[in-house]
């Protein structure tokens, strides 16, 4: 367990320390080394928590969890107080260094470690030759690191420790080529705007102190120690035990309806934790960051710009899901934005002709799936976010990677109108490619299919289960049915951009950028193999995971169902209506396959109807719309940068001639002083010997006037 | 016109007539200068002496002994040439040894007339022969800042005089000025002691057990400055910087 | 006598000399002044002291004059060699000349300049002429006071 975050985090100290001076390049082997064992030991970690899984009926707990405590990292007598008199609970502020294992966690473990393994190996042929080969594995390692720790950490402090570490990768990895502007400005864009939602996440986390008054996600006995199994189990009989209830502790989780607060200050810490999330997992408002963001190395766009480090902000809520379901407003408001940020980045996708961008926008939009797949507030949507998130990093690192291969092949050249028909030069890129594409689309057998109709299902059921059971509140089945329409929606749109990029990339005449040179050709065995892994699963894992239709049986569903955020009695099930599920699946499908029929349409051969269509568009300003990816940039730009920036003059004309002023003075005195007095330093002896008599005669004269009693 | 009142007139007079007696490049007023000495030195006297018609003769023997005191010193302190100077300083030195003789220091009296008008004069003059430049320098004929001195001057005087003559109030309770009561016993010690022919056999004995480290020391010192002065020379004799010093001064 | 009245003249005659003495020591420019009239206040403080000793009637006023004469000794010595230097390196025995260790950027301390004002040239007598006079060595006269 503890091995799992350790193994990277020595691999990055020894890449980062020796990887200059000795490794250079051979840099990759420990670190490839170190997150292909963590890989395993995350394995075995899934395996041993599965095995748990069934005694959970047994036990009075909620779900599995194993808890590790490291060390103590801070604890301060005293921190939070409440109550008068007999009833006053004082707590420390405890930050345990504690490492969780619960089926959501050994999950994201598995997947990330899996991911990064594989983008390790691709990134040894991709990264081959560049200068800073040695920094390149050292931030990847650290990244890995860090995203393990985010993960499987039992704090939200600690959480939110990782959250910014993660955060520092990701700048430092989309800056890697920081010689070129468009990179460091990048970076720079990526960390300002996550540090918006970053503030926003500890507001959140100061809410929820002052409110639940522990950090911890777990509880916490009388003398500090951890719960173990059979301790829960006194504790529940001899009543009080615990001393502290953690956040998302067994002790809180049996009754959630009376230990989670609500209302106005549940949608607040609601509110706030999805700021960070926005930031994080590029939602709108703040979803501007990850294109620029491709800026960066293709594998690390690959790892975390489509695969983990923007799922974190999913896994935070999926981890929050009882403060979340305390909060039916809250629920709404993410499941919306999912929604219309899926609907906006597909749009935006339509037209760009940076490959890497149109998946940049695919991502956003499929985070937004997931979003709303968690908005629906019920087991079968959150777990079909979760199945979301976990199939999406299979089949967007394969496309990641594949565009990554396409570029390595094309000089460096991610602009779709200068190359096409290259599935003759790259034959197996164009097939792993074609698998990602259709899984990205929920094609039937593929991946996306399971995951994406069972968010849209979920939200179709969150629709209906409204209709039926809330007579009252009309507004939430229409805000829900229209979510999924939008979802639908989006799903033809997915058809329409992916394909798009794939026929515009691999399919009409054969051309090749002139930067490309000799080398247009298919990429090494270290790029390809992994391109042919992820191949293989996201053709593979969505039917593996999925098993039968009915969604609370699925495995994957199920096996999360142990998780202690998402086993409580409180939170429903989903839908069990298998004819209406078959229904949203056929619908969306046909959306998708329609939106891919359109594509190829429109670019499979003379594409005269693009012409004709663009030329339409334009002329009613659409085209122009989504190109500029709706002005958001601008928008930004004028709304918020400009006062800012006239701001900053304000304050740097202010700073320059008041505060430096002052400062200035307070300097200027002395020295003005100084120069008053400096003419008595003239150099004449007598005139030194009159200033001592001088005042010898003001001690004399003093002397006289008031003299010693 | 009480005491005071005669020190601060004093003090002024004084001081204007020490600043009109200081070289001022060929300015008029010496002759002034001379008379508001004259008048400041004798309301200092006035001050002072209250003559006692029993002691008509000693009384007159100290005034002329402080007059020809101080009145050399102002010489020695105004005049523009420096051999002038010298010699009123004698003159200062003499009187000097008359009033250490006038209280009975009948060793000291001799002594300075011996060191300081014997010995350390003798060496300034020589000094001046080695050093004095031609004619009538324009720094002997200039004083600097010579009111301000003066005026410092004439201050000084006046405070300590005011600390002597009109002691500042003590607090309720407290003695005035211990030992400033003197019993006539002591007086008649004092005066078979000075005139007793051991006097500077008692002295010596003083100087050689109570205050011998001090003798010591002194001697020491001496030595260190005989070597020291001799170093000094010999240092600036091997290198000559005349011709940089000509270029510069 | 009075010893009061005796101690009191005695201070006076002492403030005196030491006053005068330091006024000199303020104007004059001339350093070997300046040391005479250094040793004039030291002389000040001498009168005082014996008035102070015969008062309380303690060897303690004299015998402390007697160490000032020894001070005074060393220090006229050392001062007049470190006078005889200054004056051998410029020529001049004006204490202004020295002011190198004022403030840096300071003016110069220069006073007004005075019309030259040379000593009359004084014929000496002689002895009467055996024969032919003999030639003034009117140089060497001038430069007499030069050694």
């Amino acid at each position: 367990m503890v091995l799992v975050p350790a193994l990277p985090l020595a691999a990055a100290l020894i890449v980062g320390l020796l990887g200059f001076p000795l490794l250079k390049t051979r840099s990759h082997i420990p670190v490839i080394a170190a997150i292909g064992t963590s890989f395993v030991l995350s394995l075995f970690l899934l395996r041993g928590v599965l095995n748990d899984t069934p005694q959970e009926e047994s036990g009075g707990a909620v779900g599995v969890e194993k808890l590790v405590r490291l060390w103590r990292w801070a604890g301060i007598e005293g921190a939070y107080s409440q109550g008068e008199g007999e009833q006053a609970v004082s707590r420390p502020f405890d930050i345990d260094i504690t490492l969780r294992a619960d089926p959501l966690t050994a999950v994201m473990l598995s997947m990330v470690t899996f991911i990064s393994s594989l983008v390790a190996i691709y990134a040894v042929g991709y990264m081959h030759g560049d200068p800073g080969y040695p920094r390149f594995f050292a931030y990847v390692s650290l990244f890995v690191f860090s995203m393990t720790m985010l993960v499987s950490v039992s704090n939200f402090v600690l959480l939110y420790v990782f959250w910014e570490a993660v955060g520092l990768c990701s700048y430092l990895l989309i800056g890697f080529w920081y010689e070129k502007p468009e990179a460091a400005a990048a970076g720079k864009k990526a960390f300002l705007v996550n540090r918006i939602g970053d503030f926003g996440f500890a507001l959140g986390l100061f809410l929820l102190w002052t409110t639940y008054g522990t950090l911890n996600f777990h509880d916490v006995g009388p003398d500090g120690a951890l719960p173990t199994a059979s301790a829960e189990a006194e504790g529940e009989a001899s009543g009080g035990k615990i001393a502290v209830q953690g956040v998302l502790g067994q002790s809180r989780l049996q009754d959630p309806a009376h230990s989670y607060v609500g209302g106005g200050v549940g949608l607040a810490i609601c509110l706030c934790l999805l700021a960070g999330a926005c930031g994080k997992s590029a939602q709108f408002p703040l979803h501007v960051w990850l294109p620029d963001a491709m800026e960066g190395p293709t594998p690390v766009s690959a790892l975390i710009h489509a695969a983990t480090m923007v799922t974190a902000g999913v896994y935070m809520f999926i981890r929050c899901t009882p403060l979340l379901h305390a909060s039916p407003t809250a629920q709404a408001i993410v499941a919306s934005v999912g929604a219309f940020t899926a609907l906006l980045a597909g749009l935006i996708a339509l037209t760009q002709n940076d490959l890497k961008r149109v998946m940049a926008y695919s991502t956003i939009s499929q985070l937004g799936y997931m979003f709303l797949g968690v908005g629906t507030g019920m087991l079968a949507g959150i777990g079909a976010g979760m199945f979301h998130l976990f199939t999406h990093a299979f089949f967007k690192a394969l496309l990641f990677l594949g565009s990554g291969s396409v570029m390595h092949a094309m000089g460096g050249i991610v602009d779709m109108q200068r190359f096409s028909g290259l599935r003759k030069i790259m034959p197996w890129t164009h097939g792993t490619f074609l698998v990602g594409c259709l899984a990205l689309c929920g094609v039937f057998p593929f991946a996306g299919y399971y995951s994406k109709d069972a968010i849209l299902a979920a939200a179709h059921g969150r629709a209906m289960h409204d209709l039926v059971l809330l007579e009252g509140t009309r507004w939430e089945f229409s805000l829900y049915q229209t979510l999924y329409y939008s979802g639908v929606f989006t799903a033809l749109l997915t058809g329409l951009y992916t394909f798009r990029a794939f026929f515009m990339t691999f399919y009409g005449e054969t051309r090749v950028p002139p930067e490309a040179g000799h080398h247009a050709h298919e990429s090494p065995p270290s790029m390809v193999g992994p391109l042919v892994i992820l191949a293989v699963f996201a053709f593979g894992i969505g039917y593996i995971m999925s098993g039968s239709e009915a969604s609370h049986d699925q495995p994957f569903g199920g096996f999360l169902h142990h998780t202690p955020s998402l086993a409580f009695s409180g939170l429903p099930a989903g839908p069990h209506d298998e004819a209406s599920h078959a229904k949203v699946a056929a619908l969306s499908s046909l959306f998708a396959l329609s939106g891919i029929g359109l594509a190829a349409f429109l670019y499979l051969g003379e594409r005269r109807q693009v012409e004709r269509l663009s030329r339409l568009m334009k002329a009613v300003r659409l085209y122009q719309l989504s190109y500029g990816k709706f002005f958001f940039d601008q928008i930004y730009n004028g709304l918020i940068v400009a006062p800012l920036r006239l701001l900053a003059s304000v304050c740097y004309w202010f700073d320059q001639k008041v505060i430096d002023g002052l400062v200035n003075l307070g300097g200027w005195l002395p020295q003005a002083f100084g120069a008053m007095l400096r003419p008595l330093q003239n150099g004449l002896l007598q005139f030194y010997a009159l200033a001592m008599m001088l005042g010898l005669l003001v001690l004399i004269g003093a002397l006289l006037m008031w003299p010693v009693s | 016109m009480t005491p005071l009142q005669a020190i601060a007139a004093a003090s002024i007079l004084l001081g204007v007539g020490l600043w009109l007696l200081l070289p001022r490049g060929g300015a008029p007023g010496r002759g002034f200068g001379a008379l508001f000495s004259a008048i400041a030195l004798g309301l200092f006297a006035f001050v002072v002496v209250r003559i006692d018609p029993q002691h008509r003769v000693g009384d007159s023997v100290f005034l002329l002994l402080a007059a020809t005191t101080i009145v050399s010193a102002l010489g020695a302190v105004t005049l523009r040439s420096p051999v002038y100077c010298a010699i009123w300083f004698a003159m200062t030195l003499l009187g000097t040894a008359g009033l250490f003789l006038y209280q009975g220091a009948q060793f000291l009296g001799v002594a300075t007339v011996v060191v300081y008008a014997g010995a350390i004069l003798v060496t300034f003059l020589f000094v001046l022969m080695l050093a004095q430049p031609k004619g009538m320098t324009s720094y002997d004929r200039v004083s600097w800042e010579g009111m301000l001195s003066a005026a410092t001057g004439a201050v000084l005087v006046g405070l300590l005089s005011a600390l002597v003559f009109a002691p500042p109030p003590v607090a309720e309770g407290e003695q005035p000025l211990a030992g400033l009561n003197v019993d006539p016993v002591a007086a008649a010690d004092r005066e078979a002691e000075i005139l007793s022919p051991d006097h500077m056999a008692h002295l010596g004995g003083q100087l050689f057990s109570r205050y011998l480290i001090g003798v010591e020391v002194a001697g020491t010192l001496l030595l260190a400055a005989l070597v020291g002065a001799v170093a000094i020379v010999a240092q600036g004799k091997q290198q000559p910087r005349w011709e940089e010093g000509r270029q510069h001064g | 006598m009075d010893e009061v009245q005796l101690l009191h003249r005695f201070l006076m005659v002492g403030a005196l000399l030491f006053s005068i003495g330091l006024v000199g020591f303020l104007s004059r420019r001339n350093m070997i002044v300046m040391f005479l009239a250094a040793e004039m206040m030291l002389q000040g403080i001498s009168v005082s002291l014996v008035g102070w000793g015969r008062f309380h009637n303690d060897w303690g006023g004299q015998i402390l004059v007697i160490f000032i004469l020894a001070v005074a000794a060393c220090e006229a010595g050392i001062a007049l060699a470190l006078v005889l230097m200054l004056f051998h390196q410029t020529g001049k025995l004006d204490v202004a000349v020295w002011q190198s260790i004022r403030e840096a950027n300071q003016p110069k301390f220069v006073d007004h300049q005075l019309p030259e004002e040379t000593l009359p040239v004084e014929h000496w007598p002689t002895l009467p002429p055996a024969g032919v006079e003999p030639e003034l060595p009117v140089e060497e006269m001038i430069h007499r006071s030069h050694v």
